[in-house]
């Protein structure tokens, strides 16, 4: 057999080894320059240079190396450039990787940290609820203390975002694990006719095969062939499930998937699955012992022995004790000989046990229960097996411990579309496993409508040895650093379930989640309350994720939805200072919105103001349902005219405003807020689905079918009257509160109606929306010797709030009701019904709700901050400020505001308590508006 | 994420709905007191049983329909058309 | 008369900003770029657009026998889609709304029932995404199983694609290439197209012209 004659400890060539010898890869490791293999992970690289010593530990900085040599090796995370956090024992090496250990102080040999272990005592688990509390003033030093501490690699702040991505993948079978039984499940599925998504956490499919003896490469060779010969089975290796929810919606996170965007390369891509039927082949996990000096380097598990020397060709020492309790322990131990390592073997199953382990950074020696103390650099341990249960705990299984074969086993409680092949469900020779997962994946087809059942062979439970902890103390946790000595130490203290004591010492809490702690921490609750069955103890409930998933992958691509008005790009080239308001993006300003109101007061000025709600109602019934939605009556509604309307919504509160015009015997545009479009639209569809069917009203969402723009000014009929066809302008023809239709700068179909939101006269113009653009710069190009200007939302919010309307949600909020806001005049309580009805004569009935008054800073420079508090005597509110400016019109402050019912009086002066603590006064005026407040600028 | 059972779409992930809440009949305005009212307004049964609720096909076909979902399992056994619509069908003799 | 009253011929302008070469065709400021490329892209919001609002199973619904959840082609140029319980979407050549307005609104003159034809040619963007590779690209973006068993030949649906509610019509071109078009309300229509672009890189998607 090869021997140990190699490069450092690089054996000659394995049968199942996945290195290329021919493309070696040079990389760095803690500033020193390495080679490895295409194949090798970094950590089998580094081992076969001879490194052994990857990390230090969270708590008390104890040098750790390869424990497990998987994904999820507590003392194999190391920083790769900028990336923090990579498991060094799953990640493929590649060239030029500059690997350095994460957090260390000041070196990886030597950490002053590790000082704290001499401490120990004082900080064991639960010590940070009961130090570094007082005294207060010394919290910043002690946060630069325990940042020193903080475990974690470092995240540049110019690193560059790396490309993640999504998919949705709709799949007949899904198969967590490609192990022997899970091929063979995907295998059979496929054959039924199903579509089936195998999933490995591996860069190969195989499981524990691969590192197996020649029999076990030979059905891996079988399995892989029969796998490729599957058309309808999708392969993703490098890749995990690591979320089931319900009806087998299963996020899938594929990692470095190789596939390139524009140059890019996916770091990880977040699968959505929906699946038929999951078949959860997901296997067992080692579990490390309990022991004294467990976490030395040197200390390893047997499949990692396993791993390291038949699929990298990596020797992890040269003199070995090996404590077995089962064949896994006994085929690590002939492995070793057979690459000429010196082997003692200490079987459990015959009265073995070890004691505890000895050495500095690497380990020296082993102490053996029959007194023995045997020398050696390598101990490896084989106490049993974990059930990966949480994919089934996630199902809303709760697994029962079993004692003859030591570890836990699924129940009846999955449902029939959640199904478990292979070692989770029992014990078996390969070819067992394979006719395991081949049964499972028929009936799992089956039950997503392929094929038909077939009974499943049972699997035995073959006894093992219960073993957990030997004599000593030793780690249960080793990314938290938490003790078999710290959960007794929690028990005494009064932590006595298994709940508890997981938050309190932080067991499984760590990178690994339990995969490797959780049932050593549930067998030594059990030995610390003096009970034998593990089930009496109970475990903790396993959520998602699984695995780790990086938060770009749950971010994905990150694209918002933007939405523009087809006149963006004239706002753009006019410097026009872009608001976001919900999802569109608004001109606020184009650099001087007092000028802006100047110009709509005095000349002419047009506003963008497409995001505006738009329904388009048909039908005879129309009347019916705007009487049933608004506050007020809509019956007698003349063909061309238009009325504003208030909503409330069934408990009163004002909903949303605007105005409706008829343009026709059965056609009527009703418009809203814009942020109300889609709520009122949905509002509108709820009444005539739910309440009245029989209704004939056709409601259709026309806000972005038409470009919408608003032309106010003294001079906006002269505007208007130079680019609209066939309508005369004049004021007896086209009076205030009408609407035309019209051609528009050669645009037919369009729509104007004159309305008053800014007080002056003007015309809301709205333009089939692809003609937008065009009818906008036509105005200008009109207008251009009348002095026309644009305005953007600021302008607008500060004219309406020179005439006192009101914006829903700024001057009200979700506890106004209609008559708080000053709405007496358009509640008509003596329709039949509609929306809100009860409560607001509920309201009507009594005094005691706060009005919604005009108010003006008595000194006219101070403009308070909306939503500064009224208040009455040293602390009570009695109102808030909800709209103030500085208006240029009147060259004072103005505002609107609430306030309670004997202050609302016009005259009455009230004091404000500004955001800085000042008090100022503010008086109440006559009605809401601060200008015109007869109106009769907008009637002209 | 559970599918819902739109009965014109079919089975659709629940996050192209809205659920607007349990179907209540709406008192009649002219003969309600406050408190049944308010009972409307503001109180569920909020069982860990069967309940039937209304839904909103929001990024779908934009119907209203009636579900029966179990709060415990999130077992749907039935999706139907709003209350008012097959009583109006009954009423059509379709 | 003031001299800046001097007409503009109309342009009518999509929400997607065209592709160079940009033309002004049909009244239409349109990409004219040409693309062989395996996956295409491109922006046909100019096409006409007319909805019809009528009961799911009246007098309309027989002479349009075209039901919920799929699209027929009643002539060579237009496509008629059952996008809702009692509403239809036809799309038809470019300049056409008006014509197809009228046929429908005279058609059902006599309906018996409520019927609304409205002009929806402004109120959404309409792209069609086609080649090989077309279902993967939509798979990234859109939840709903686009199988041949599921999603079919001229069947259509409606659900959340990129988080924007969107309408997907399967319409695999003549020579038998797997097409989706792809309609939603204007404002977002350069966001969708974005999105469509951005799934498709992975696949080489090139933009064609609005053809």
């Amino acid at each position: 057999m090869s021997s140990a004659a190699a490069t450092g400890r690089r054996l000659d060539p394995q049968a199942g080894e996945v290195i290329d010898r021919g493309s070696p890869l040079s990389f760095r490791w803690d500033g020193k320059a390495h080679t490895g293999f295409e194949g090798d992970t970094i950590v089998s690289a580094l081992m076969a240079s001879g490194v052994d010593v990857f990390s230090r530990s969270f708590k008390y900085k104890r040098p750790r190396g390869v424990l497990s040599a998987t994904f999820h090796d507590p003392g194999c995370t190391v920083q790769v450039g900028d990336e923090p956090n990579v498991r060094a024992a799953h990640r493929r090496l590649a060239a030029g990787m500059d690997v350095s250990p994460e957090n260390v102080w000041p070196s990886l040999k030597f950490d002053v940290r590790a000082a704290n272990q001499l401490v120990g005592r004082f900080l064991s688990a639960g010590f940070y609820y009961k130090t570094f509390m007082k005294p207060q003033r010394l919290w910043p030093a002690y946060q630069k203390i325990l940042g020193r501490f903080a475990a974690g690699g470092v995240t540049a702040a110019d690193a560059e975002h790396g490309y993640y991505d999504k998919r949705y993948i709709h799949v007949d079978v899904c198969v967590a694990g490609g192990g022997p039984a899970g091929m063979a499940a995907a295998v059979a599925a496929a054959r039924s006719g199903a579509s089936v998504l195998l999933v490995d956490e591996e860069y190969h499919l195989g499981g524990h095969l691969r590192y197996g003896g020649e029999a076990e490469l030979a059905a891996l060779a079988e399995l892989r062939a029969e796998v490729a010969a599957q058309k309808s089975i999708e392969v993703m290796t490098n890749a995990a499930v690591t979320g089931r929810y319900d009806m087998n919606w299963i996020a899938v996170v594929q990692r470095q998937p190789g596939i390139s965007v524009r140059g890019r390369s996916i770091h990880e891509r977040l699968c959505k699955v929906r699946a038929g039927a999951l078949v959860v082949a997901a296997g067992l996990i080692e579990r490390p012992y309990v022991f004294e000096g467990n976490d030395l380097p040197g200390v390893m598990l047997s499949t990692a022995v396993r791993r390291l020397v038949n699929l990298h060709a990596a020797r992890p020492g040269d003199k070995a004790v090996v404590f077995t309790a089962n064949a896994d322990g006994d085929a690590c131990a002939q492995d070793l000989r057979r690459i000429g390592v010196g082997v003692t073997v200490v079987d459990a199953r015959t009265g073995g046990n070890i004691v505890s382990a000895k050495g500095g950074k690497r380990l020296k020696s082993v102490d053996l229960a029959d007194g023995r103390s045997v020398d050696c650099d390598l101990l490896v341990t084989a106490v049993g097996w974990t059930a990966a249960t949480p994919l089934l705990n996630m199902a809303g299984d709760r697994p029962v411990y079993d004692p003859t074969p030591a570890r836990f086993f699924p129940t009846d409680r999955l449902p029939a579309t959640v199904v478990v092949a292979g070692a989770l469900a029992g014990d078996g020779s390969t070819a067992e496993l394979i006719a395991h997962g081949t049964a499972v994946g028929a009936t799992a087809a089956a039950r997503a409508g392929h094929g038909s059942e077939v009974p499943v062979p049972a699997l035995a439970r073959v006894a093992h040895p219960e073993l957990y902890r030997s004599t000593t103390h030793g780690f249960v946790d080793y990314s938290e650093d938490v003790s078999s000595k710290d959960m007794f130490a929690a028990k005494k203290e009064g932590y006595d379930s298994i709940e508890l004591v997981k938050r309190y010492t932080t067991v499984t809490m760590g990178p690994s989640q339990g995969k490797l702690e959780s049932v050593n921490a549930v067998a030594i609750m059990a030995e610390a309350h003096g009970v034998t069955d593990l089930n009496e103890i109970g475990t903790t409930v396993w959520r998602p994720p699984y695995v780790p998933i990086t938060l770009g992958a749950l971010g994905g691509r990150g694209f918002e939805n933007t939405r523009f008005s087809p006149m963006q790009s004239w706002h753009e080239q006019h410097n026009a200072k872009p608001l976001v308001a919900g999802d569109w993006i608004r001109p606020e300003h184009y650099g001087d919105a007092a000028a802006e109101v100047a110009k709509v007061r005095d000349k002419v000025g047009i506003i963008d103001v497409t995001p505006l709600g738009k329904l388009d109602l048909r039908g005879p019934d129309v009347p019916k349902l705007l009487n049933l939605l608004y506050v007020n009556k809509w019956s007698k509604l003349a063909i061309g005219a238009v009325r504003y309307g208030v909503m409330c919504a069934e408990d009163g509160v004002v909903m949303d405003d605007g105005v409706t015009g008829r343009l026709a015997e059965d056609r009527y545009i009703m418009t809203t807020t814009s942020s109300g479009a889609a709520t009122v639209w949905e509002w509108a569809e709820s009444w005539l689905q739910t309440e009245h069917p029989d209704w004939q009203v056709h409601v259709t969402p026309v806000t972005t079918g038409y470009a919408s723009m608003n032309v106010a000014g003294p001079k906006s009929r002269e505007l208007i009257g130079r680019v609209v066809e066939g309508v005369d302008l004049s004021n007896d023809a086209f009076p205030y509160m009408h609407v035309r239709t019209a051609t528009v700068a050669g645009v037919a179909d369009c729509f104007m109606w004159r309305i008053g939101f800014t007080g002056e006269l003007s015309y809301e113009i709205h333009v089939p929306a692809a003609y937008g653009l065009h009818v906008w710069e036509a105005l200008f190009d009109a207008g251009s010797d009348l002095g026309v200007g644009a305005f953007g939302v600021e302008a607008q919010r500060i004219m309406r709030l020179e005439k006192g309307h009101f914006i829903v949600g700024q001057d009200t909020d979700g506890l106004t009701l209609g008559f708080g806001a000053d709405l007496g005049w358009c509640i008509k309580l003596d329709k039949d019904d509609f929306a809100g009805k009860p409560e607001l004569v509920l309201q009507s009935q009594r005094e005691n709700y706060q009005r919604l008054v005009g108010l003006q800073p008595v000194d006219p420079t101070i403009v308070p901050a909306e939503a500064s508090q009224i208040v009455e005597g040293a602390k009570k509110i009695v109102g808030r400020v909800t709209s103030s400016r500085m208006s240029p019109t009147l060259r004072r402050s103005i505002c609107l505001g609430f306030v309670e019912p004997h202050l609302a009086t016009p005259g009455t002066v009230v004091t404000c308590q500004l955001p800085d603590g000042r008090r100022v006064q503010l008086k109440v005026i006559e009605g809401l508006a601060h200008f015109d407040p007869a109106g009769a600028r907008m009637k002209v | 994420m559970i599918q819902v059972p739109c009965p014109w779409c079919g089975p659709r992930n629940s996050m192209e709905f809205r659920a607007v809440g349990e179907s209540k009949s709406r008192p009649d305005v002219a003969t309600t007191t406050p408190e049944q009212w308010r009972q409307y307004l503001y109180t569920k049964s909020n069982l860990a049983d069967w309940v039937t609720e209304t839904w909103y096909h929001r990024a779908g076909c934009r119907r209203y329909f009636a579900v029966e979902r179990h709060t415990v399992t999130n077992d749907i056994r039935e999706s139907r058309l709003p209350a008012a619509q097959l009583r109006q069908k009954e009423g059509s003799g379709s | 008369m003031n001299p800046s009253t001097v007409a503009r011929t109309p342009i009518a302008r999509s929400p997607v900003a065209p592709t160079a070469p940009v033309e002004v065709v049909e009244g239409w400021e349109v990409s004219t770029r040409r693309s062989t490329a395996a996956l295409q892209l491109a922006d046909l919001t100019w096409l006409a657009k007319v909805a019809v609002k009528a009961d799911a199973n009246g007098a309309f619904s027989t002479r349009h026998p075209t039901a919920f959840g799929s699209a027929r082609r009643p002539s060579a140029d237009v496509l008629e889609i059952g996008s809702d319980p009692g509403g239809w979407l036809t799309i038809g050549p470019v300049g056409g709304a008006a014509e197809l307005v009228e046929r429908l609104t005279v058609e059902v003159a006599d309906a018996g029932e409520l019927v609304s034809v409205i002009d929806l040619t402004h109120g959404r963007v309409l792209l069609r995404l086609s080649g090989e590779n077309s279902d993967a690209v939509l798979a990234k973006i859109c939840a709903i199983d686009l199988a041949d068993m599921v999603t079919p030949n001229l069947s259509a649906f409606r659900s959340s694609v990129a988080k924007l509610v969107t309408d997907v019509v399967r319409d695999d071109l003549v020579d038998g290439t797997r097409s989706y078009l792809l309609h939603c309300e204007r404002s977002s229509g350069q966001h969708l197209f974005n999105c469509v672009v951005d799934a498709g890189a992975e696949f080489g998607i090139d933009i064609a012209g609005s053809g």
